[in-house]
């Protein structure tokens, strides 16, 4: 027995409408510092029902740890929303369901959203989650990651409840978006599509979700890169995503995700810029024991970077795409991440990634594949 | 083979258990005791309980029993019927997956545990090392 467990999804042109046909009476959006000064949030206030209010937390950071997340609630509180909107990336959304949580449930900790404990919420509100990006999956998944600052790690909260009600997909609200994050969360979503078909808790819906969501990033992504207007790719982006955010919610992640929050928390990378670089030695890694899998997927990149393998794929795009493909590359020193070694180990094994990677990766194969991810000779 | 559950069992998968290197590199910084707790179902009529010690990685202490008063309070608590321990040794059930849908239920910090995943599929799959007879 298990689930498939997905939010109401509304996509395509004008899906920011819907907003006005639900029933909002006060609604907290949250959203990021950069955001916060365009017209984004403004466009989302003005799709609510008429007559309706709206808090805005518009100070998230990027990677934001509880206390950037939660300082709000005070006023939230006061406030008394009916519903939360997230509008932004993977930290705007993340804070929303945080938020959502928290306020539902006062009497709890944030470390207290586990799959493993009924948590009873929606008694007083209801969330919506609106990406600004293509490729977190957080307005489809039932995940919140958040920076625990002084450990140098990252969290990962995780409950069916904090699956947002609704996913609102407009091609309007990324057609903006800049190049390095298009890429970076394209990056991260075609990590999803892949982590999620191999996954220990694979299942036919979860396969269903990677195929479909990997062809249509793969299949629109170059494109979106020469021409960032293009509308019709951005939505088969945007759409693409989402539903790799689908399969990984319902299979989960594995262990380019564990390396990769360990590498993002240590060093403040983007996280679509870690996973990027674990993904290929992790299918390397992995193959032995899922090369059939891999090669299926393998089949579905675009001749020009398609590879023998799916590692060699996956690098020749990325590369093309300019992303870096070692620790080095992204700026790290060797000094700095040797000296930090062992805790990545360490931050790394203890990632629920590790329990459904489809090998089985202990402490000597993780700091094996840290050692390789720096590059040159480690 | 050892019968599921008794004492012997328990003997046999705590030997077995520290002898895992896995389990041991997946579990070196867990502190706390668990109590496995077997429900009885219609094919096993009365409850069974296993409490193990668990720290750094290895079985400090063990003790099998038909009476929980006879054993230490544990810090945590894995308890499912009969059957699906029998279905969760022969690898049919994951250990998490088993909480989710409900044939598991889990009492204890959930936090604690869910950085620990990867030792509670290794305790699993020492389980099913064992001989079991069921």
């Amino acid at each position: 027995m298990w689930f498939f467990r997905a939010p109401t999804i509304i996509f395509g042109e004008e899906a920011l409408s819907y907003l006005a046909s639900l029933p909002i009476r006060k609604a907290v959006i949250v959203t990021d510092r950069h955001l916060r000064e365009t017209e984004t949030p403004q466009k989302v206030r003005q799709a609510l029902p008429e007559g309706s209010q709206s808090l805005v937390v518009g100070d998230i950071d990027d990677e934001p740890n509880l206390e950037q997340m939660t300082h709000h609630l005070d006023a939230i509180r006061t406030f008394e929303p009916d519903w939360f909107i997230g509008v932004g990336g993977g930290s705007s959304i993340d804070t929303a369901k945080i938020l959502f949580f928290l306020y539902e449930r006062p009497d709890l900790t944030v470390y207290d959203a586990t799959p493993l404990v009924n948590l009873g919420l929606r008694k007083k509100s209801r969330l919506i989650a609106i990406p600004t990006t293509s490729g977190t999956g957080s307005e489809c998944s039932w995940a919140a990651v958040l920076t625990e600052t002084t450990a140098k790690r990252k969290h990962e909260l995780a409950s069916p409840e904090i699956i947002p009600d609704y996913a609102v997909l407009d091609p309007d609200m990324v057609i903006s978006l800049p190049a390095e994050q298009t890429k970076n969360t394209a990056v991260d979503a075609i990590t999803h599509a892949i982590e999620g078909y191999v996954s220990n808790w694979r299942n036919p819906f979860s396969d269903a979700f990677s195929e479909k969501g990997l062809e249509l990033i793969l299949g629109s992504l170059p494109g979106v890169l020469a021409e960032p207007t293009n509308r019709k790719l951005r939505a088969n982006v945007h759409i693409g995503a989402s539903m790799a955010g689908l399969s990984f919610s319902n299979s989960q992640i594995g262990l380019a995700h564990a390396l990769g929050h360990a590498l993002g928390a240590r060093f403040k990378l983007p996280h679509g810029k870690t996973v990027g670089i674990f993904l290929p030695l992790v299918v390397e890694f992995n193959s032995p024991v899922c090369g059939d899998r891999y090669a299926r997927l393998n089949a579905l990149f675009p001749e020009a970077y398609r590879a023998e393998s799916l590692a060699g794929s996956v690098r020749n795009l990325f590369r093309a795409m300019g992303q870096a493909s070692t620790v080095s590359e992204a700026g790290v020193g060797r000094a700095e991440y040797f000296a930090g070694l062992e805790e990545l180990v360490s931050s790394a094994s203890e990632s629920t990634g590790l329990a459904t990677n489809p090998r089985d990766a202990g402490t000597t194969e993780l700091r094996e594949l840290l050692t390789r991810a720096y590059g040159g000779h480690g | 083979m050892a019968k599921f559950p008794s004492e012997e069992w328990a003997s046999e998968y705590v030997a077995k258990l520290n002898s895992n290197a896995n389990y041991e590199d997946a579990a070196k910084r867990w502190e706390g005791s668990i109590t496995l707790v077997v429900r009885k179902d219609a094919a096993f009529d009365k409850d069974a309980y296993i409490y193990l010690d668990l720290y750094h990685g290895k079985c400090r202490a063990s003790k099998f029993s038909f009476a929980p008063e006879e054993l230490p309070t544990p810090e945590y608590k894995y308890s499912g019927p009969y059957t699906n321990w029998r279905r969760l040794i022969n690898k049919e059930i994951d250990p998490i997956q088993g909480i989710l849908t409900g044939k598991f239920k889990l009492e204890g910090s959930m936090m604690t545990i869910m950085r620990f995943t990867r030792a509670a599929k290794e305790m699993v799959a020492t389980a099913s090392m064992v001989a079991t007879e069921f």
